[in-house]
């Protein structure tokens, strides 16, 4: 350890605290970039996980644990005690990973093959392993291909069961959480927009190229092509902009980040 | 015998006192013409002195002397001729000159005539004639041709200010620049006719730039078209023919093109004017000069859509404030005036694109690109398609506003066809079509049948089977239903225990064909079950497997009202016919208890509550007595209502349909963009979304105009059920979903 230089140890110490990777990953990671921390991460989530070995009885009694005690699943007041015992919100995104991550069909509910599989799929199978996980699965959402898997999962996630679309009120509740981690600097206007002239359900669609919208046209517009394949909402968005001209208050903001 | 040699010197000296006699006679000497004995002499010993045994073989030398005679001729006697005169005189010099050449060469080319036999042609020479020719061009020509050229080119300036010139010496000296040449036309070409050609730009350009200020429109195109008739008359009388087609478009560009602009667009006379003053002969003119010209007509058929446009335009304009001062909004006069005078326009304007511009694409393309801007703006709140079904709905309903006789029925009803195709609603202008049809086939009030039929079958021409498919099932409907009612009537008469107790008229039309009606459960008088119940025992013997569904709205009642002063038969339509009944065994009504009683919605009872008690014939008597229903009304029998007529006609008011039409209209339009994304995207499996629309405007494009965001719209839906998905990799681009 003494043996790394001032920065390099920095580095180090920052990767692991973004990860939760251990030493010895976060080392290797760093090495095969040349100590680049953008690098260190793409090498790092490229790698296959290594598939710990979990404990089934274990995992059995965390699931036993929750579990509702009527229904063979995990309802919301198991999820509850669930975050409660990792130290989480429940309102936190990382609970969106973790969702993400055993495949949850709905909102607020893990059956039990869901939640048995995804944490043995996180090689987590007690509290402790569970708790020491939580920054990897954070540090999930900083990952670009990760986030779109997650932000498109989102939608399923949250909407109603048997419905297509995804009522308002969650979309921008759920866009609210997602781009405070992505820095979409008009998400605000777009969930004003939304309220004030839509007022409907969300489509899938609208859902996931909303992602691509934010990622790919600049935040002054001046990129967009109203004749692509745009869906028509957010056509409506751009109109919305420029009518109450405010991309040009954006245009300036963005000087100023720019400056 | 052996033949005498003759020497050079001697027989040369022999053949110089030939020549110098033919130059005698060129110059016109006193000179006897040559003898055939004097012709024979000098053939021979040419023959003789070509035939010797060399050395004595003088063909070479022979050869020589013939050019050398020739060169002689030309610098000592032609061409100080020529050279002491100047111009025209010079130019008539030239052409006798010419002239005396050919002779020379004819006479010379005889006498030496075995050479070209044996000698030229062993040694692959130049012919004699040739020979004599490329001497004159060498020496003559080419010393002359500039100073001629300009002689020419003068006379041909004079002859465009309107002088008198010797056109015969002009062709004559014409001709010596083509002969020259040989066969080839490079003489004449460069030596003379680029240079007239550019004299003639020249010419026209100052000439032009002069009319273009003075000139009318009209007088510059007659000066135009006069200036070409006389270059080609040029062509016919001296020029070459090749030269034609060059003169014709030099003359063109300098007064036809440079100046296209400014002489279409004269203030008082250009194209806009003419067309404003009807100035027929004069857009002909226009039309004759500029259609062989490149791009020539594109800047009149610009005009002439734009004048079109406008005329349009004010047309619309016109109804559009005679419509807001209609006192009456409903009437839609002044909409229906407007159709007539499209028809008009359409008809006028037809006219000049056949007559004065020969049916060109040019003019029909801006013919028809006008009618589509104006023919497609609404006036009053209608859009042209409404207004277009209302005016065929006047003609072909009984008593309609227009009189016309069958002949002028059936024209105008093939040009307002014609006139279809220039909207982009077809579909709209479809569902009032077929509005206004259902109205005249089920309350009887199409005035002739042939009509009917022949308007179909105009629009099944140009829209196709599909668009017309429903309208003439429509008109097949009524002939069964005609059939229908006769059967049923035999049935009656043919079972005497069947009683419906009040004569029944049923017309059974087929779902589909006809426009959705609503279909209310009103509760009807027990009178009218029990004839439903009737026709229906019949219709059952007819066909089994057939649900009938009655809608009333469509019936008409004819009701004997019992007044104090006398009975009156009452003709209602079947809502307000129940409302009525209800009266033989009440006195008062309230609002509310006829609406129970009859279980129609608000809109229908107010509608005939007010047609019973606030219209023309006040059969209701309504507290309060105003002009509105509302919910709190009573209504009473009016015992003491009574007419002069024996039967009176009420009619419901009214009903705004074309909400419901427009309505419709939407509904279908998304079903049909619908239907087209998923037939493109089947057979292409992928494609990208630019592509995607523009198949999709190109597929509608017939029937309507679809908005892009409407088609986004839809895309967006089909992807949301599952027929479409984006591509994984390319959010551009669509993948069909089997």
């Amino acid at each position: 350890m003494h043996k790394l230089g001032r920065g390099h140890r920095d580095k180090l110490q920052q990767f692991i605290t973004i990860t939760g990777a251990s030493e010895k990953l976060a080392l290797q990671a760093l090495k095969a970039s040349d100590w680049h921390l953008e690098g260190a991460f793409d090498f790092f989530y490229s790698q296959p996980q290594l598939k710990t070995f979990t404990d089934s009885r274990h995992l059995e009694e965390l699931y036993n644990r929750y579990k509702d005690a009527y229904v063979d699943m995990i309802l919301a007041d198991g999820i509850t005690l669930l975050c409660n015992d990792i130290q989480v919100d429940p309102q936190d995104i990382v609970m969106l990973v973790l969702s993400w991550h055993m495949k949850a069909g709905t909102m607020c509910e893990f059956s039990k093959k869901e939640f048995i599989e995804g944490l043995q799929s996180l090689g987590i199978d007690s509290l402790e392993k569970f708790r020491e996980k939580i920054p990897y699965m954070r540090s999930e959402l900083k990952d670009e291909q990760k986030f779109r898997e997650i932000y498109n999962f989102a939608f399923g996630w949250a909407k109603e069961k048997g419905q297509k679309s995804l009522a308002l009120d969650t979309a921008i509740g759920m866009w609210q959480l997602l781009f405070a981690e992505k820095q979409w600097p008009l998400v605000d206007h777009w969930c004003q927009f939304l309220q004030a002239r839509h007022n409907k359900a969300i489509s899938r669609d609208t859902w996931s190229q909303l992602l691509e919208f934010a990622k790919t046209v600049g935040s002054n517009l001046s990129d967009y092509d109203a004749e692509g394949a745009w869906p028509y909402l957010i056509d409506e968005f751009v109109e919305y902009l420029n009518e109450n001209g405010i991309i040009q208050n954006d245009l300036i903001n963005d000087s100023s980040l720019k400056r | 015998m052996e033949r005498k040699i003759i020497d050079f010197d001697q027989g040369w000296d022999y053949m110089q006192k030939g020549i110098t006699k033919l130059k005698r006679i060129l110059e016109g000497a006193p000179e006897t013409p040559f003898s055939s004995e004097e012709y024979m002499m000098l053939y021979t010993t040419i023959y003789n002195m070509c035939t010797q045994k060399p050395p004595n073989d003088f063909s070479q030398q022979l050869y020589d002397k013939y050019k050398d005679a020739f060169d002689e001729y030309i610098n000592t006697t032609v061409l100080p001729s020529l050279r002491e005169k100047h111009d025209e005189f010079m130019l008539r010099e030239l052409v006798q000159r010419w002239l005396n050449h050919k002779v020379m060469v004819r006479w010379l080319s005889r006498f030496f005539h075995y050479l070209d036999r044996y000698f030229i042609s062993r040694r692959s020479l130049a012919g004699l004639g040739a020979v004599g020719l490329t001497c004159f061009r060498d020496s003559v020509y080419m010393e002359v041709r500039v100073n001629a050229r300009k002689a020419v080119i003068a006379l041909i300036d004079k002859e465009r200010e309107g002088e008198q010139i010797d056109r015969s010496l002009l062709k004559n000296v014409l001709d010596i620049f083509v002969e020259i040449g040989m066969g080839e036309m490079d003489q004449y070409e460069q030596d003379f006719e680029v240079h007239m050609l550019e004299d003639t730009a020249d010419y026209y350009k100052s000439k032009a730039a002069n009319w273009i200020e003075i000139d009318s429109c009209p007088d510059y195109m007659l000066k135009a078209e006069d200036c070409l008739r006389r270059e080609r008359d040029r062509v016919s009388h001296y020029l070459h023919s090749s030269t034609e087609q060059k003169l014709v478009e030099k003359v063109q560009q300098e007064v036809l093109v440079i100046h296209a602009n400014q002489l279409l667009e004269k203030e008082n006379s250009g194209c806009h004017a003419l067309l404003r003053d009807d100035k027929v002969e004069d857009l002909s003119r226009m039309y004759r000069l500029y259609h062989k010209i490149p791009k020539g007509l594109d800047p009149v058929a610009n005009v002439f859509k734009q004048h079109i446009t406008a005329e349009g335009a004010a047309l619309v304009q016109q109804a559009e404030e005679a419509s807001s001062n209609q006192t009456t909004s409903g009437s839609g006069f002044q909409e229906q005036v407007l159709v007539r005078k499209f028809l008009e326009l359409h008809d006028k304007y037809m006219a000049y694109v056949n007559d004065c511009f020969m049916n060109h694409t040019l003019f029909h393309k801006a013919l028809k690109e006008a009618f589509e801007i104006f023919c497609n703006k609404t006036v009053g709140g209608s859009s042209s398609a409404e207004l277009l079904s209302t005016f065929c709905d006047n003609i072909l309903k009984k008593g309609g506003s227009e009189k016309l006789s069958d002949e002028a029925i059936e024209d105008t009803l093939e040009k307002v066809v014609k006139l279809l195709a220039y909207i982009s609603d077809k579909d709209l202008f479809a569902e009032f079509y077929r509005k206004k049809l259902a109205r005249r086939l089920l309350f009887d009030r199409s005035a002739n049948d042939d009509h009917e039929k022949c308007i179909l079958t105009k629009l099944k021409q140009q829209c196709g089977g599909q668009f017309t498919s429903k309208m003439e099932g429509m008109v097949v409907d009524l002939t069964l239903a005609r059939d229908n009612q006769l059967k049923f009537e035999e049935y009656l008469r043919d079972n005497s225990h069947v009683n419906p107790g009040i004569d029944l008229t049923v017309t059974v039309l087929t779902t589909g064909f006809w426009p959705s009606y609503k279909s209310f459960d009103l509760n009807l008088p027990s009178e009218m079950i029990r004839c439903l119940e009737v026709f229906k025992g019949f219709y059952e013997t007819r066909t089994k497997h057939r649900k009938l569904t009655w809608i009333y709205s469509l019936g008409t009642c004819h009701v004997t009202g019992k007044f104090d002063t006398k009975n009156i038969e009452l003709i209602v339509p079947t809502y307000p016919a129940a409302a009525l009944l209800l009266f033989n065994n009440a006195d008062r009504l309230s609002y509310s208890e006829i609406l129970t009683q009859l279980n129609l919605g608000h809109e229908d009872v107010v509608r005939l509550l007010h047609s019973l008690s606030c219209a023309k014939y006040k059969i209701l008597i309504k507290e309060p007595n105003n002009k509105v229903i509302s919910q709190n009304d009573i209504f009473e029998f009016n015992h003491k209502f009574t007419d002069k007529m024996r039967r009176i006609k009420i009619p419901l008011p009214p009903a705004d349909e074309r909400k419901k039409v427009i309505e419709d209209v939407d509904k279908d339009r998304r079903y049909a963009i619908d239907a087209a994304i998923v037939r493109i995207m089947k057979s292409r499996k992928i494609l990208g979304h630019q592509q995607l629309v523009l198949e999709c405007v190109e597929q509608l494009g017939r029937m309507f105009k679809p908005d892009i965001k409407a088609i986004k719209k839809r895309i967006e839906d089909l992807i949301t059920r599952d027929y479409l998905e984006r591509d994984k990799d390319n959010p551009n681009t669509f993948r069909y979903l089997a």
